[in-house]
């Protein structure tokens, strides 16, 4: 088993470096001079020429993209075009922002996502079931902005205009200083999510209700309720654990369009923002951040899958 | 999945397809799913074909008014051009252009998946990672980097979607073939010399279109789903072009004012996506039915 | 206070403003020696004078003797020596470098006197100095530690985001100026965040909001609505030396292809007044004889049959969300020229794109300037020295004429000349100048001393030393 995750975890390594390589050469092709982006419409030849020189920007593409990597494995994500400071100190309160948001939504989706999922499980067939499924078979459906547009439209100009749609802070002020500012977007990631996890939650618990050792358990005369909680709830959870890590690492990407939405002052308005002024470092920070995000999420449900899997355990202990 | 040595196995090949079309239309679900989806469609197909005749009395590029006036049906957009007349207008290129990303995806996507479970060894894991590594990178920081790089043109659009697609599709088109393979029959064939190419197309892939009709929809919805996404973003379709995506981005400013703008194609794009998603839905119940057998 | 625009890119630099919010900040942490006022009328502010030499290549600046900077420093001759050196640097010139390439040096000739010596003739120098981007900053001006006159202090800045300064205690017009304790001003990236945040109440006015959307906000009771008349433009630029555009049928033609009246109504919802192809409208110089021009769709296509197209035909307009309406305005040129056979393409980019490398060189494309007069916007403009001769102007007779004019004292024999060249600019020039937009602006209603700016920069040209709070019912 050992030897397993060595693996998976040198193929995670391999994919990070692949997906670095692709984002750096991506960015190299931005419409664009990264030189004349950091001058402006100030930029005299002499000076672009030094700044080019300063920046590496006539070193062959290989070398610049090693020494770019090189720095990247020591926490420098270099000078930031725009505002001319080092990308790590614009970033890192971008990153807090989005995390409180990513945060918010998986503590509610989570919880509410197994819960509505069992329960529509053990009522199988029945209205509350049909009800549960139609739902979510209707929210899976809906782009992430279709469903921001309703609860603005909603909770926001029309009919109960109760809440912000807009996010802002004074500076220095952190977003969750203002809750009221956070129900929306988070919301809006939650009704994404949740189906996802209510879908996977039924169909595995109904999965487990009909195997063999949860009839067992019912013949034997265990309460029913003993028999959900004990012993057919654990047996479900682990495949759920994987979807809830795609929908985990979905929302790491998928936060762009909610952010540019909801104004909110996250990683993916930086990114957008980066990209739409040419500001390639930060761009190539975010995208190669992203897909750390994605790709580190996506190893931990392998593991646990690994972890869980009984035919595993035994071939690793041979 | 979990039936591969079931022995009817052959002869279900054969009826596979008017079997799950049956299965499916068995299905109430599938019944509202193909009338969504067809309500919409119908919308897309025909508005462009009415508006010539006068329908609305404009074309999608004629001035109705001052901007945001509620003149007309559904008031009029951000240029003062007449919202039911964009609407129209509107529909049809979303459809084509998520049709046709689809398909591209569907075509690079199984082509890889299944040239990789047939082959095996170095050529099936050269394109199962370079799929884990376009699947570490976000659908829409992708879009975003591609688009900006090449221009919102058409094309670009069409296959950066297709291309966020491929690795999705791949991986389900492998691990079904992967299933098949293994059977007699192929087994048989290969015995025979039949080409390789045959043997797949003749033999294989008849065996796999439920799970690949399954992910057809599930792509179908989210192709609509991303197009629409990235005209709100700006970067999809460009003015003056009536689309339904475009419209959202255009006539957001006025949500509070003259809703319609926005309401329109959101609903239009919402009823859309909820009709494929739920014949998709039945598609793969009907298709895990059709593998399970009528035990139930 | 709200305002669009601004990104990651936004500094408090005085002399490199950028953005909306680059402006409205630089223009309440600093002052330059002149300033135009909400008539566009030229005052002074940190000077008390500006004379000329007769012969208009020396002027004389008399400071303001009770001016401290926000360290509580006195503001004298060697700052404002010190600022102009700072801004014309040779090796890093600031925004307002290119306007002041007429400036040989600043004499400090005591502690509130100075004088600018010019290498040219120029008679509207005071009008260079009455810049927004040369407010006057002390000798040792760090832009990490913003000090400048004006009447708030820096406290905080988040690029991109906001930035929160404080009350000048020692401000030195007096007379409890400036009211407001604190100012923020908060960037939003898209209209409808900046409206929804007024509608809640997050914030207190905006800046610039759509001109669609101006009567139904203005329907909202607890709103007020500030329209101001400007001398703004947002035409469309031709290049005059490449074709088509190097014939000036061509020209013509598709000056005479656009409906500006529907211009106006489609783009501007009727809050703009029409453009007869001429900048800088509030200029003493301004050739009014001229008669308006009309959609003539009949005369165009004619003048494109003589120029070679008796069929018509097809151009590419680039187009980019530079300024509110932009886009808007192009998809409306386009319509209206398909009816004279010209068929537009347009090609939208981002902002960035659209003054990255291929600025000054689209053959066919959009422009936007605020309200100038006539000299200063073609030293910018409209003469092949100008850092920005998008339409690659080059008219020998029109270059003659400004020169003339420039250095001309009197102002009679000047506004001739102007409305002389100006005459040229009408019958052959590059750009397409449909209209005069708005500005629109709007406010809670207990904000009070806001007034209708013609300078096109939002809330009383940002102006929030004259802003009080009144009563919040």
């Amino acid at each position: 088993m050992t030897h397993l995750i060595l693996r998976r975890l040198a193929t995670s390594v391999l994919i990070l470096l692949a997906v670095s390589l692709l984002v750096f050469v991506a960015t190299l092709l931005l419409p664009g001079d990264p030189a004349q982006a950091i001058l402006g419409q100030q930029a005299t030849p002499e000076r672009l020429a030094a700044l080019r020189e300063q920046m590496n920007l006539n070193d062959p593409i290989w070398q610049r993209y090693l020494s770019w990597l090189g720095d990247l494995t020591v926490g420098d994500f270099g000078v930031s075009a725009a505002s001319g400071g080092p990308v790590i100190a614009l970033l890192g309160e971008r990153i807090g922002a989005s995390l409180v948001l990513l945060v918010a939504a998986a503590s509610i989706s989570i919880p509410v996502g197994l819960l509505v999922g069992t329960y529509s499980a053990l009522h199988r067939g029945r209205t509350g079931d049909h009800i549960t499924t139609g739902a979510s078979l209707v929210l899976a459906a809906l782009p992430e902005f279709v469903i921001g547009i309703w609860l603005i439209t909603v909770f926001s100009t029309t009919i109960f205009p109760i809440l912000p749609s807009v996010t802002m802070a004074p500076p220095g002020e952190a977003v969750w200083n203002y809750p009221s500012q956070l129900v929306l977007p988070a919301l809006t990631l939650v009704l994404v999510v949740t189906p996802y996890i209510t879908r996977m939650m039924r169909a595995t618990m109904l999965e487990v209700l009909d195997s063999g050792y949860v009839e067992m358990a019912r013949l034997k005369g265990v309460p029913e309720r003993q028999v959900i909680v004990r012993h057919a709830l654990p047996h479900a959870l682990s495949p759920v654990a994987q979807v809830i890590a795609i929908q985990l690492a979905w929302m790491a990407g998928g936060v762009v369009v909610v952010e540019f939405l909801f104004r909110y002052p996250g990683i993916g308005q930086a990114l957008v923002d980066a990209v739409a002024n040419r500001d390639v470092q930060v761009a190539q920070a975010l995208s190669i951040l992203i897909a750390a995000v994605y790709i580190v999420v996506n190893l931990l449900a392998d593991m646990v899958g690994i972890l869980t899997n009984p035919k595993l355990r035994t071939g690793g202990s041979r | 999945m979990s039936v591969i040595d079931s022995p009817q196995l052959v002869e279900r090949e054969v009826e596979a397809p008017p079997g799950l079309l049956r299965r499916l239309i068995r299905q109430r679900q599938a019944k509202i799913g193909v009338a969504l989806t067809a309500a919409v469609v119908l919308i897309a197909l025909f508005g462009p074909l009415v508006l010539p005749w006068g329908a609305t009395g404009y074309t999608s590029t004629e001035f109705a008014g001052r901007p945001f006036k509620p003149e007309g049906l559904f008031g009029t957009d951000n240029l003062g051009r007449d919202v039911l007349t964009r609407f129209l207008d509107g529909g049809l290129r979303l459809l084509m252009f998520a049709a046709l990303a689809t398909l591209l995806g569907m075509i690079i996507g199984g082509l890889s998946g299944m040239a990789a479970a047939y082959r095996g060894g170095i050529v099936d894991s050269a394109i199962m990672r370079s799929n884990d590594v376009l699947l570490a990178l976000p659908q829409l920081v992708f879009a975003l980097l591609a688009i900006t790089v090449l221009g919102p043109q058409s094309w670009v659009l069409v296959t950066v979607i297709a291309i966020t697609h491929a690795p999705r599709i791949a991986r389900v088109t492998r691990s079904a073939t992967v299933a098949v393979v293994t059977e007699d029959f192929i087994r048989a064939s290969e015995m025979y010399a039949v080409p390789k190419w045959k043997i797949l197309v003749q033999d294989v892939l008849p065996n796999i279109t439920g799970p690949l009709m399954v992910e057809l929809g599930l792509r179908m919805t989210y192709s609509i789903g991303a197009l629409a996404s990235l005209s709100f973003l700006g970067l999809g379709m460009q003015p003056p072009t009536a689309d339904w995506g475009l419209m959202i981005n255009e006539n957001r400013i006025a949500l509070a004012i003259q809703p319609w703008g926005v309401i329109l194609p959101v609903l239009a794009i919402a009823v859309l996506t909820v009709g494929t998603n739920l014949i998709t839905d039945s598609l793969a119940r009907a298709s895990a039915n059709l593998n399970v057998g009528e035990s139930k | 206070m709200g305002l669009s625009g601004g990104g990651a890119a936004d500094s408090l630099d005085a002399h490199s403003p950028v953005s909306t919010t680059d402006i409205a900040r630089v223009l309440n942490l600093y002052e330059g020696l002149l300033y135009r006022d909400e008539n566009y009328e030229l005052h002074p502010l940190l000077a008390t004078r500006a004379t000329a030499s007769p012969d208009a290549r020396i002027w004389t600046v008399d400071l303001r003797t009770d001016v401290t900077f926000h360290d509580g420093r006195p503001m004298t001759g060697r700052d404002v020596a010190a600022t102009f050196r700072r801004i014309t640097d040779p090796k890093d010139p600031k925004t307002g470098a290119s306007s002041l390439a007429i400036l040989d040096q600043v004499v400090v000739l005591n502690d509130f006197k100075v004088e600018f010596r010019l290498n040219t003739p120029t008679a509207t120098f005071d009008d260079s100095l009455g810049q927004y981007s040369l407010g006057i900053v002390p000798e040792d001006y760090d832009p990490a530690n913003p000090i400048g006159t004006g009447p708030f202090i820096y406290r905080s800045f988040s690029p991109g985001r906001s930035s929160l300064f404080a009350r000048n205690e020692q401000y030195w017009r007096g007379g409890n100026e400036p009211y407001l304790d604190e100012l923020e001003i908060l960037n939003f990236n898209d209209n409808d965040a900046l409206i929804n945040a007024l509608l809640s109440t997050q914030v207190d006015a905006i800046g610039q909001i759509p001109l669609a959307l101006l009567e139904v906000i203005d329907a909202d009771p607890r709103i007020g609505i500030l329209n101001s008349e400007t001398g703004m433009w947002m035409p469309f630029s031709m290049r005059v030396d490449k074709p088509p555009f190097n014939d000036k049928r061509v020209r013509q033609a598709f000056r005479l292809a656009v409906d500006r009246e529907q211009m106006i109504e489609q783009v501007l919802s009727g809050n703009g007044r029409v453009g007869n192809d001429l900048y800088s409208p509030f200029d003493p110089g301004y050739a009014s004889h001229l008669p308006q021009r009309v959609q003539d769709i009949s005369k165009a296509k004619e003048l494109l049959a003589e120029a070679g197209y008796p069929n018509g035909l097809s151009v590419e307009l680039v187009t980019a969300p530079i300024q509110a309406g932009a886009v808007e305005a192009a998809q409306v040129f386009a319509e209206q020229a398909a009816a004279a056979g010209i068929k537009v393409n347009l090609r939208r980019v981002d902002t960035t794109t659209f003054f990255g490398d291929g600025y000054l060189q689209w053959d066919f494309a959009q422009s936007f300037w605020y309200t100038r007069n006539f000299l200063p916007q073609v030293n910018n403009s409209s003469l092949p020295t100008s850092p920005f001769n998008e339409t690659h102007w080059d008219h020998p007779e029109f270059a003659q004429l400004v020169a003339m004019a420039t250095a001309s004292v009197d102002p009679e024999k000047r506004n001739r000349l102007i409305s002389q060249a100006q005459e040229i600019e009408y019958d052959e020039g590059g750009y397409i100048i449909w209209g005069h937009p708005n500005q629109a602006d709007a406010y809670q209603q207990y904000v009070a001393g806001l007034v209708p700016s013609r300078t096109g920069l939002a809330l009383s040209g940002f102006e929030f030393r004259r802003v009080w709070l009144g009563k919040v019912l």
